[in-house]
């Protein structure tokens, strides 16, 4: 059961709103997100749930919930919102959130969609780009499951899907100093 | 020798779909009298009506049947094309073949068309019988009588009496205002009631053609449209109303204190009292249930104070009569008693109150001052929760309707509540929102965004208290999980009730009501103003509930039905009612005892021709009788017919199948 009334002040809600530049209240419940979205199945609580969880100020269980994690940031739910909520703006913001709070889902699918994150973010601040091989590669080793989805591999490179050269951007030295800056800018604020 | 016109309608799919109409027309051609004997898709459109005016001419017809809808429906339409072609409309008969036979005997085509020829063939035979009949003009007594005066009262007679029609207004309370004078701000726009409706009710008080009567209630109806006599009791009010001007030092000094109706219940009155500072009129009245001088004889201060000397002890209730010709009744609605909701602790609980409670204490001019506060301890509530459908929409309790109104004031009062207490927070359970009106989503999304009151989809199923506090569990079925909200005040958007003695009055006019005492119209979508009883009209909430702008309008209407109603001197009727032939009638009188409506008198006629002798029989007014044909199955000398229905046509009806 859910307590509500003790606060009236609702601080998630308020942090939700200021980080992803949305007004959660704008949501109606119709749910067209959830019907859009490819991944809601697989979701502990689809987007819909989710705004009803920051409107009612359910940081934890927000917080410990796969949705977030699972979005894929396709954007297919705000094209479709009839308020135009940025929902993949919403969930990448308690995203951020959680973990600017440390909390990690209990889901184990979690822990390697957040190494995939930071793996990925890693390649752009390397390479100015993704360098596919090499994230593979990578993925792999830091999940420790050197062959996962080896099997594909023949077949992916016969059809030219994985590119095998080194893939970088001509100036990837300007990239590496834009994400030096960021940092700066993030850590000042 | 007769010659039958027998016109079958389609009516697009409803009688097609299950009846074999070109059979029928064919089964139709085999009557002996029927000359002529077509079909159409729509028989009422003008084309369908230009079919009837050509056959009518072309086939020299004597009389017309048309099967189609019930006559209720279409019948009028038809007549009217028999006019149009020189004939006397009342040569029609309409056989019902949709609501009797396809709509009944939609599994079975082949027993709906049979039963479609018979109903025909019925129709037929009572037809040639049919006589040429003439509407009934009878005079109109061109005055208006609105029984209540809320909003839709206050409408109807400013709009009647603006088209120099005079109007009675007759209220049950010392002043007209009814339940928005209780309003605080009314949606989607935040208008301040009291601002908008005072000017409206100042404008009745001192329009020339209207009669205003405070403190009174209507007693009798009599008589039929255009003619009606009602006698009205004026309530002894103890002051005399033409010397008092208000002061108001009688109601300050008066050491009697009762619980204010118009605060409901939240502050106290005195004995003698007007209802609100801005009362029309604004003059007091004596409450003689708790007035010590009424019911002891000792006390006397309010005569002692009063400068003017109105204050009169022995005011008796008088009883005054007014000739009308249409009646608007307006009485409006209470709001419906919830306690019957003991899993809420209705009545246990200081801290549950009812919407309107609510509305008085958030109105600026309201007991609290315009601040909500806690009944148990007069603290300002920060967590407040608000429950839709208490009542409405709830089949166990009784009531199956949506009261439709309870959305919008909730969304409205959230608003207010965040207006008046800025560190408070509204929690709304709700089933749905129905917000279909201009603007009213709009205000809606203000409560949920701009507000930030937080809906929760669920019925509340029980409520508590701990400590304090008020503990609320519903289910979010948004998220389908039940919570509990820790409340400071439970407000309850209870149900539209009809106000409480509607069926007496129906009863009284002879009008219909529901199963919950809401008055009926005469037809949902196409009479909605009218009632059955030609010559009374509907107005608000007492046909079913109503928002300020909707009861506005059909005020609105009911005042362009009067008018119309006395825009001649005189007003057509039906023709189709009782005769008397006097050489049968024996004088039992027993058709006076059973007519509905006092229509059959008796008179004094000779024996014989040149007798001296007399003799008593029955006579029918003709403005009074409706054609019921009570009178008739009552006489045993059958020395009653009624015109359009005579036993003659009866029985060629019944020898026909």
């Amino acid at each position: 059961m859910i307590a509500l009334g003790q606060q009236i002040e609702n601080k998630f809600l308020t942090a939700v709103n200021k980080k992803s530049g949305n007004n959660i209240l704008d949501c109606y419940q119709c749910g067209k997100c959830v019907s859009t979205c490819p991944v809601s199945s697989f979701m502990d609580f689809p987007p819909r749930e989710i705004m009803q969880m920051i409107k009612l100020g359910l940081k934890d269980e927000t917080y410990m919930a796969n949705s977030m994690w699972f979005c894929l940031t396709c954007a297919a739910c705000s094209g479709r919102c009839p308020r135009e909520i940025d929902i993949p703006r919403v969930m990448e913001s308690i995203r951020h959130l959680a973990i600017e709070e440390n909390v990690n889902p209990d889901d184990p699918h979690v822990k390697n969609i957040r190494k995939f994150h930071e793996i990925f973010l890693d390649m752009v601040r390397r390479y100015g780009r993704n360098y596919e091989l090499r994230m593979m590669a990578e993925f792999n080793i830091r999940t420790r499951n050197l062959f996962k989805d080896m099997h594909l591999a023949p077949k992916a490179l016969l059809k030219g899907k994985i590119p095998i050269g080194h893939e970088k951007v001509k100036s990837a030295k300007a990239i590496q100093r834009m994400f030096k800056l960021a940092e700066k800018l993030e850590n000042t604020k | 020798m007769a010659r039958v016109g027998v016109f079958v309608c389609f009516c697009g799919a409803n009688i097609a779909d299950f009846v074999d109409v070109p059979a029928v027309v064919e089964e139709a051609k085999k009557i002996k009298e029927v000359k002529y004997a077509i079909d159409y898709k729509y028989m009422c459109s003008d084309p369908g009506q230009g079919m009837i005016r050509d056959a009518i001419v072309a086939h020299r017809l004597t009389s017309i049947v048309v099967a189609a809808c019930s006559p209720r429906m279409h019948e009028k339409t038809f007549r009217k094309a028999l006019s149009d072609a020189g004939m006397n409309p009342y040569l029609l008969e309409v056989a019902n073949i949709r609501e009797h036979s396809s709509w009944v005997h939609q599994k079975d085509k082949k027993a709906a068309t049979e039963k479609s020829s018979d109903l025909i063939r019925m129709a037929v035979a009572k037809s040639i019988a049919n006589e040429q009949l003439h509407e009934i003009s009878v005079p109109v007594t061109k005055r208006a009588l609105v029984i209540g005066g809320g909003i839709a009262g206050i409408q109807a007679a400013l709009d009647i009496a603006d088209a120099r029609i005079p109007v009675v207004l007759v209220e049950k309370s010392p002043s007209i205002g009814g339940k928005m004078a209780q309003l605080d701000e009314t949606f989607p726009t935040l208008d301040c009631s009291q601002c908008i409706l005072t000017p409206k009710m100042v404008d009745v008080a001192s329009h020339p053609y209207i009669e205003l009567l405070p403190y009174s209630e209507v007693l009798e109806l009599d008589g039929y449209v255009g003619n009606y006599k009602v006698k009205i009791k004026r309530k002894a009010s103890y002051v005399n109303f033409d010397t008092c001007t208000g002061c108001g030092a009688c109601w300050q000094k008066c050491p009697v204190k009762v619980p204010n109706e118009f605060n409901m219940g939240i502050d106290k009155r005195k004995a003698i009292y007007s209802p609100f500072p801005q009362a029309v009129p604004n003059k007091p009245v004596i409450d003689a249930e708790h007035c010590t001088m009424l019911l002891k004889g000792k006390c006397g201060i309010c005569a002692k104070v009063c400068e003017k000397g109105s204050i009169d002890y022995a005011m008796q209730d008088e009883i005054i009569e007014r000739e009308i010709g249409a009646v608007v009744v307006a009485t409006g609605y209470d709001l419906w008693d919830p306690k019957p909701y003991e899993e809420y602790g209705v009545g246990r609980y200081k801290d549950i109150i009812t919407s309107l409670e609510f509305e008085r204490m958030v109105s600026a001019s309201g007991p609290t001052g315009g601040v909500p506060l806690r009944p148990s301890d007069g603290k300002i509530p920060k967590s407040v929760v608000f429950i839709k459908c208490v009542g409405s929409r709830d089949e166990a309790k009784g009531i199956e309707y949506c009261s439709k109104i309870c959305c919008m004031y909730t969304a409205k009062h959230a608003i207010l509540l965040h207006h008046k207490v800025h560190d408070s927070h509204a929690y709304i359970f709700y089933m749905d929102i129905r917000a279909a009106g201009k603007g009213y989503e709009e205000f809606v999304k203000r409560a949920q965004v701009e507000t930030g009151a937080t809906y929760l989809r669920g019925r509340v199923s029980k409520i508590y208290q701990k400590g304090e506090k008020l503990m609320v569990r519903g289910e979010d079925a948004q998220i389908g999980q039940v919570v509990e909200v820790e409340a400071d005040l439970v407000v309850l958007a209870t149900a539209v009730y009809p106000y409480k003695d509607n069926p007496e009055l129906a009863r009284l006019l002879g009008i219909s009501y529901d199963k919950y005492g809401f008055l009926s119209e005469a037809h949902p979508k196409l009479r909605p103003v009218e009632t059955a009883k030609a010559g009374i009209f509907l107005a608000g909430c007492t046909q079913a509930p109503k928002d300020i702008p909707e009861t506005v309008a059909q005020a609105s209407a009911t005042a362009a039905k009067v008018c119309g109603l006395f825009s001649g001197d005189t007003i057509l009727k039906d023709p189709m009612i009782s005769k008397v032939n006097t050489d049968y009638c024996s004088g039992c009188q027993n058709c006076v005892t059973v007519c509905p409506y006092q229509a059959i008198v008796t008179e004094e006629i000779p024996l014989g021709h040149g007798s001296k002798e007399i003799r008593t029989v029955a006579k029918i007014n003709e403005g009074v009788c409706q054609g019921c044909g009570s009178c008739v199955a009552i006489c045993r000398s059958m020395a009653i017919d009624l015109a359009g229905f005579t036993d003659m046509q009866i029985i060629n009806e019944i020898v026909s199948i």
